[in-house]
């Protein structure tokens, strides 16, 4: 019971922390909320779900995500960096208008009903670990999750890019001021992110499903996680996404009728014993 | 920024000239806004069918909402996005308290707007301190648990579940009946006087000191404190203000609709009520009014269609993006400019 409650938590976590981690990053650069995410998610899946019909899972994985960045630097020429003289709600708004008209164009060009995407057949069944019986796909996708995580975590780490983008995520101003070109960071940074949300869109076709309503689900998920992870904080927002996932899990399981309260009550209890979130983001300028 | 320092100007200006002359303006401007309150009270019901009467109404309903968001954007910078849970649940209270408690319609008013005082206090003591991002989430995440709630199966005597409440009442209040608020023509009168006092009433805190230390706070918070100021309270103030108009907005709604449902409650009317006041501009009290009617009826144009969302996608980039301070801000800059022309002609 207590394995299998963990194992799908981390599923559902893995998915939640490459969305989640995204938006952290391009709110540590921009100061800006990208409500689209949500809908930069369905977009991956959809495409995703295209490609699979086509040429299989696998070259799926790897295109959508890659049409994804395209998407993501559209998103910061066209719309992050003409605006960033503008107030940071009013851009976080525009992302959100943004996010409405993507997801309304995909259901005008898919339709409403809801799309289901076959696991690759080296994926399917169940595999036993330690007396615990599991599909395989979901064992694939904690791995992909907890892994992308962990090259992220090496990459701000160890790399002079990633050192920057702690600079400029902890003080815009002063890291601006010691030369760092914070307008291509960001662009990298958008583009990843968007990458990270088609994988994570990719990765849901055949773990949930493709529907219209994807999109707001993630965001509502993501933005509570981000804000309980303290905006900006990276390590908060995988921490927050791992408590969430449980939240949520564990709910569902224990107080079905209570569970889709679950997530909120824990964004309430959170930030009433730390109004900034459990990570260290940025302190308010 | 640059447009408060513009506007500043033509205000300097007028404290250059003899005091008659301003006291002579401000009574010629009461006149009008007396004319106009007159004439916009009567005149529809003649000249629209009920069709246009009907959604005038809901666009005037929804603009209520708008001004008590746009109210709180502009003076303290923070946006809740969890409005429709007061003007929704407002509504619950008030069918409940009247079918359930055996109380008198005007009665069951006054229980429901003390349940939203308390609420919205007890709500902004707890989320009022927070960032801006996190005060939006919360709002949020307040009125999704609130929606949830009604739905619960323990709640499902008193709340009827996603059937909703039927909502008529007996008798008379404030010299009405039930009739009046359900006719689309003559609750066109109501909801037009309730738009005048919610948007007279913002007017008046927005020019009074207590708006002068909200947007002071809002620019800079720190600087307020050290100053001398409280910073929490007229916020929080601010904040149970807003609400108290969400409240009674979703009252009239109620009263209009016969008719109470979680669709009331849901995020759907929270983002409309945004959406209309960004398209009729923040900076105003009649510009969320405007932009309640202009959101209803390009609503009921589009929606026909199927496109009500991505009219709204659009319409939030749009006047975010082209017309930031929305319709009514961009004609205020037009007349303004044109005047400021008139004068230097004549200087």
């Amino acid at each position: 019971m207590i394995p299998l409650l963990i194992a799908n938590s981390l599923a559902l976590a893995s998915l939640l922390v490459m969305m989640s981690s995204g938006l952290a990053l391009i709110y540590g650069l921009r100061d800006v909320i990208n409500f689209g995410h949500g809908a930069l998610y369905m977009l991956g899946a959809y495409i995703g779900y295209s490609i699979a019909n086509v040429a299989g899972f696998w070259v799926a994985l790897v295109v959508s995500p890659a049409l994804l960045a395209l998407v993501g630097a559209a998103l910061e020429y066209l719309a992050l960096r003409p605006l960033q003289r503008r107030s940071h709600i009013e851009v976080a708004l525009v992302t959100l208008g943004l996010g409405i008209i993507l997801g309304q164009a995909l259901i005008f060009i898919y339709g409403g009903e809801a799309r289901t995407v076959e696991a690759p057949p080296s994926l399917a069944g169940s595999v036993t670990v330690f007396r615990l019986t599991y599909p395989v796909y979901r064992l694939f996708l904690i791995g992909v999750g907890l892994g992308s995580c962990g090259l992220l975590a090496l990459w701000l780490n160890f790399t002079t890019s990633g050192l920057h983008i702690r600079a400029v995520s902890q003080d815009p101003s002063v890291a601006r001021m010691m030369g760092i070109n914070s307008d291509r960071l960001s662009f990298l940074v958008t583009s990843l992110s968007a990458a990270f949300a088609g994988v994570a869109g990719v990765l849901a076709g055949p773990y949930l499903s493709v529907d219209p309503g994807m999109d707001v689900t993630m965001i509502v998920s993501c933005l509570i996680i981000v804000v309980i992870g303290g905006a900006g904080s990276i390590a908060g927002a995988i921490v927050a996404a791992l408590l969430y996932g449980f939240v949520q899990v564990a709910g569902s399981v224990f107080l079905p009728d209570l569970a889709a309260l679950a997530p909120y009550a824990l964004l309430m209890v959170v930030l009433l014993v730390a109004p900034r979130g459990i990570g260290r983001g940025r302190a308010p300028a | 920024m640059n447009g408060e320092a513009a506007a500043r100007v033509p205000v300097q200006r007028d404290a250059l000239r003899a005091p008659t002359a301003r006291a002579g303006w401000r009574i010629g401007a009461g006149a009008a806004a007396l004319l106009a309150f007159g004439v916009g009270a009567v005149a529809p019901q003649y000249v629209a069918s009920d069709f246009i009467l009907k959604l005038a109404d809901g666009g005037l309903l929804l603009g209520i909402l708008a001004l008590a968001i746009a109210f709180l954007m502009s003076q303290t910078g923070l946006v809740t996005i969890g409005a429709a849970s007061v003007y929704g649940g407002v509504g619950y209270f008030f069918a409940i308290g009247m079918t359930e408690w055996d109380l008198s319609p005007l009665a069951a008013i006054a229980v429901s707007m003390v349940v939203v005082i308390l609420y919205a206090a007890a709500l902004g003591a707890l989320i009022i301190r927070t960032t801006p991002l996190a005060f939006m989430m919360l709002t949020l995440a307040a009125g999704e648990m609130i929606s949830h709630a009604v739905l619960l199966e323990g709640l499902r005597d008193y709340t009827s579940g996603a059937d909703g409440l039927v909502v008529s009442f007996q008798g008379t209040l404030f010299g009405l009946e039930s009739g009046d608020f359900t006719n689309a023509a003559r609750f066109w009168a109501i909801v037009w006087t309730a738009a005048w006092v919610a948007g007279l009433a913002a007017w008046g805190v927005r020019r009074s000191r207590f708006g002068a230390v909200l947007r002071a706070t809002r620019q800079n918070e720190e600087r307020m404190r050290f100053s001398g100021f409280d910073t929490y309270a007229p916020r929080l103030a601010a904040f149970v203000f807003v609400n108290v108009i969400a409240g009674a907005c979703g009252l009239l709604h109620v009263l209009n609709s016969g008719f109470v449902s979680p669709e009331s409650l849901g995020l759907g009317v929270s983002t409309n009520a945004l959406v209309a006041a960004l398209i009729g501009g923040t900076a105003t009290s009649a510009g969320p009014l405007v932009g309640g009617l202009i959101f209803a009826f390009a609503q009921d144009e589009f929606g026909a269609r199927g496109f009500t969302q991505l009219l709204t996608g659009i319409a939030i980039v749009l006047f975010i993006v082209v017309f930031p301070g929305g319709v009514v801000g961009a004609l205020d800059a037009f007349v303004r400019g044109m005047f400021r022309k008139r004068q230097q002609e004549s200087d």
